[in-house]
């Protein structure tokens, strides 16, 4: 803080007259209907959270209940498709042995190998 | 002798240290949720929290509209505010930006709505005498920053940073607007005091 002053000694009266424009009301009731304000205030904004909150809770339960009965169906489709085609494959399989279908390249090479090797 | 001692260890006054980590625990404990240290934040603060903002703002009425605009915003961004620094410089930064805030609307609001007239400065509610009324004259002469900062530091006793901090300003543009405030109301008081 400076030392150095607005006014001297004699100007007791004007600093007098200046600290009564500013003054701050000294009763203690004023002070704390002041604070009992602003603390109702900041309760607003507090009860404003979850007055907010409270508001978007409803919504979005029910959207979560929407997801999950979507989701519930979209799961019992993709489960029932998938069974759906095993069943068809299975029905839909091919005429000729599966290994004479996968390897008839293989069968003709070990066969080839025997007769060469019981052949000499 | 022991009583003696214990008597000094138990009724010693609180040091500013104390005070600070005593502020400190009631901004953590505010920070954590609780209305209730917030609520002795507001008590501590209030007095001078409203010395600040009556500086700036024309009226008392404003002042207690920006005490509490600031106190909210305080409220608001406590989250942000570290517990290591002086909590007293924050809060008083918030409640000039508050004022000043206030000081700006208002302006907006008289512009638009009463072009013609110039709005009385000062509460004044038991003013009889002379001087009194002619010091809020020579206050209105004075710029808006003028007169906060010469409120602020001569009657309020902040530093020159300290208001420059709270304002806005350079520290040096504080001390410029002071020496230039003081020199505007001595030559004002001067003519005043001259007539009584």
């Amino acid at each position: 803080m400076s030392d150095i002053r607005l006014f001297s000694n004699d100007d007791d009266e004007v600093v007098r007259g200046l600290r009564s424009l500013y003054a701050a009301p000294s009763a203690d009731g004023y002070w704390n209907e002041l604070e009992a304000r602003i603390m109702s205030r900041v309760a607003d904004v507090e009860l404003g959270w979850w007055t907010e909150l409270d508001r978007w809770i409803r919504p979005a339960l029910a959207a979560a209940a929407v997801l999950l009965v979507a989701a519930g169906v979209a799961m019992f489709r993709a489960h029932q498709t998938e069974a759906e085609i095993a069943s068809e494959s299975m029905l839909s399989s091919p005429a000729v042995p599966v290994s004479t279908a996968i390897r008839p390249a293989l069968q003709d090479d070990r066969e080839a190998r025997i007769r060469f090797l019981f052949g000499r | 002798m022991t009583a003696a001692i214990t008597i000094e260890t138990s009724f010693r006054m609180p040091s500013p240290s104390d005070a600070r980590a005593d502020e400190r625990a009631l901004v953590i404990a505010a920070q954590r949720g609780s209305s209730e240290a917030f609520a002795q934040l507001v008590r501590t603060h209030q007095r001078r929290a409203y010395a600040v903002c009556r500086a700036i703002v024309l009226t008392h009425e404003d002042a207690e509209d920006a005490v509490q605009e600031g106190f909210l915003h305080a409220f608001r961004a406590l989250d942000r505010f570290l517990p290591d620094q002086p909590f007293g410089a924050w809060l008083y930064r918030i409640m000039a930006n508050a004022s000043l805030d206030l000081v700006r609307r208002r302006k907006v609001r008289d512009a638009d709505e009463l072009p013609d007239t110039v709005p009385m400065p000062f509460r004044d509610p038991g003013e009889s005498d002379e001087l009194r009324r002619r010091l809020s004259h020579a206050l209105t002469k004075l710029t808006d920053r003028q007169r906060s900062v010469i409120v602020l530091h001569d009657l309020e006793g902040f530093t020159h940073g300290e208001i420059g901090g709270m304002l806005g300003i350079p520290e040096g543009t504080a001390r410029s607007d002071l020496h230039h405030a003081r020199a505007s109301l001595r030559k004002l008081l001067k003519d005043v005091r001259s007539d009584l």
